[in-house]
């Protein structure tokens, strides 16, 4: 089979590793991380372009190497090519190998920020992306000396705290070991910025089987959904996350 | 009413010294304290969502604006009491459970006080239980709050726990939708702090 694979960089070293031992003939995409920072219809354009664009080509499938991603999947069209997607609020998903897994985690561990060597190499975002970004936009991101320098002292430091200090919920890093690891050295910035600010560690074996399965040709409806020609995917706020949009 | 056109600037500049100041001053030349609020605080902070509205005022300003005029209410609340003069009604927000995001929830308690209404604030992380208290308490309204796809679904069984206790519940938040609020059968929705203060007046039956 020929698949197109179009996935977040998030995802760099765990398809590269998955992407050898694939029976299949994959031709891979990788987009800038930090999509989901964007207006989701946005980040729908931009995913929309490159869909378009494969469907264009000789393959059997489009593989999305993504989840729901703060709706930017929501509204996503396949055209002559069948799209394939796992049913994923987000990356975190697809690094701990299913939903219920992660739905466990996400509620017995409030407060928790996901570490994974993409997202320590690639956590950086795009400046054409920080500019759209919706923290850029509601101010969420202004320095210190900036918000001084526009709304004067005493409101700066309000506004840091009520506004810029996104951490102050968060008491957690989790570092998600996916085997694809060259040494410690990920975990270790983990850890070290666990330390930094105060902050629990944990390290948690990640799975792999997921992805895996996402580029293998092993679909089982419960985890994807397939997308078959000329339908839309829509977000349905169920645990299945994702269905085809009805009436197309 | 009177507006008092110094203290309106004010707090809508997000001076909240210059309100303590001229809020105090008021007090004491003997000026009808929910004319003060009314006639200049209240129209500074309804000035200062329309501007947002129209992306003429961003996320911090309508921050200093609510924070100058908890300034001045700090000094007329207990005044206010004292001359009967009742909020326009009890509201309750908070974030659902398993989400910790409050900048938007923040907001638009806020901006409902700066509105006239009493706000209790139940926090992030709010289980049904919360809620219900929150009703019991006298909350007319409550507003969940969610940023996450993951977390919003909660709001369904928020929903389905208030059930029948007699209080308006209105939905909102970054992935939140009007066709979700009438899925799962909230009263109402909102995209932003501006129109959550319209949306709050409708489901109430209070003028808009």
């Amino acid at each position: 089979m020929k698949f197109k694979l179009i996935s977040c960089e998030i995802f760099f070293r765990e398809m590269e590793f998955l992407l050898e031992q694939s029976p299949h003939k994959i031709d891979v995409e990788f987009m800038q991380k930090g999509l989901h920072d964007i207006p989701a219809d946005e980040m729908l354009k931009r995913l929309q372009a490159q869909v378009d664009a494969a469907a264009e080509q000789e393959y059997d499938t489009i593989l999305l190497g993504y989840g729901l991603c703060n709706n930017g999947l929501n509204g996503l069209k396949s055209r002559g090519v069948q799209l394939v997607l796992p049913r994923a609020h987000d990356c975190i998903t697809l690094f701990l190998g299913s939903r219920a897994r992660y739905q466990d985690y996400f509620f017995s561990h409030p407060g928790t920020y996901f570490k994974t060597t993409g997202w320590i190499e690639r956590d950086k975002i795009a400046d054409e992306l920080k500019q759209l970004s919706i923290p850029n936009q509601t101010g969420m991101d202004m320095s210190y000396a900036e918000l001084v320098e526009q709304y004067g002292e005493d409101n700066a430091e309000y506004l840091w705290e009520e506004l810029c200090n996104t951490e102050k919920n968060y008491s957690q890093i989790t570092f998600i070991e996916m085997g694809v690891e060259p040494d410690d050295s990920f975990e270790k910035i983990a850890k070290d910025e666990a330390v930094s600010k105060h902050w629990n560690f944990e390290k948690v074996p990640g799975d792999l089987g997921l992805l895996r399965r996402l580029l293998s040709g092993d679909w089982n409806p419960d985890d994807f959904l397939v997308v078959p020609p000329r339908r839309e995917i829509a977000a349905n706020h169920t645990e299945h996350i994702v269905e085809l949009k009805s009436g197309n | 009413m009177a507006k008092n056109e110094a203290l309106f600037e004010a707090v809508l500049k997000g001076k909240r010294k210059d309100v303590a100041e001229i809020v105090q001053q008021e007090v004491d030349k003997g000026t009808n304290v929910a004319e003060i609020l009314m006639g200049s605080m209240v129209p500074a902070m309804a000035e200062i969502g329309d501007r947002f509205s129209r992306n003429e005022a961003y996320v911090p300003e309508m921050l200093i604006a609510a924070r100058a005029m908890q300034a001045g209410l700090n000094i007329l609340d207990p005044l206010l009491t004292q001359a009967g003069h009742k909020p326009l009604a009890k509201v309750a927000i908070g974030t659902v459970k398993g989400d910790l995001h409050d900048i938007g929830k923040n907001l638009v308690g806020m901006m409902l006080k700066g509105a006239g209404f009493e706000v209790m604030d139940l926090g992030v992380d709010c289980d049904i239980e919360k809620y219900k208290e929150a009703v019991e308490n006298g909350a007319q309204c409550v507003l969940l709050s969610a940023l996450l796809t993951t977390t919003m679904p909660y709001m369904k069984e928020v929903v389905s726990g208030l059930a029948g206790c007699g209080a308006k519940i209105l939905i909102g938040g970054a992935p939140v939708t009007q066709q979700y609020a009438d899925e799962i059968g909230a009263d109402g929705y909102s995209n932003d702090a501006n129109t959550a203060v319209k949306a709050t007046k409708v489901v109430l039956g209070l003028a808009a």
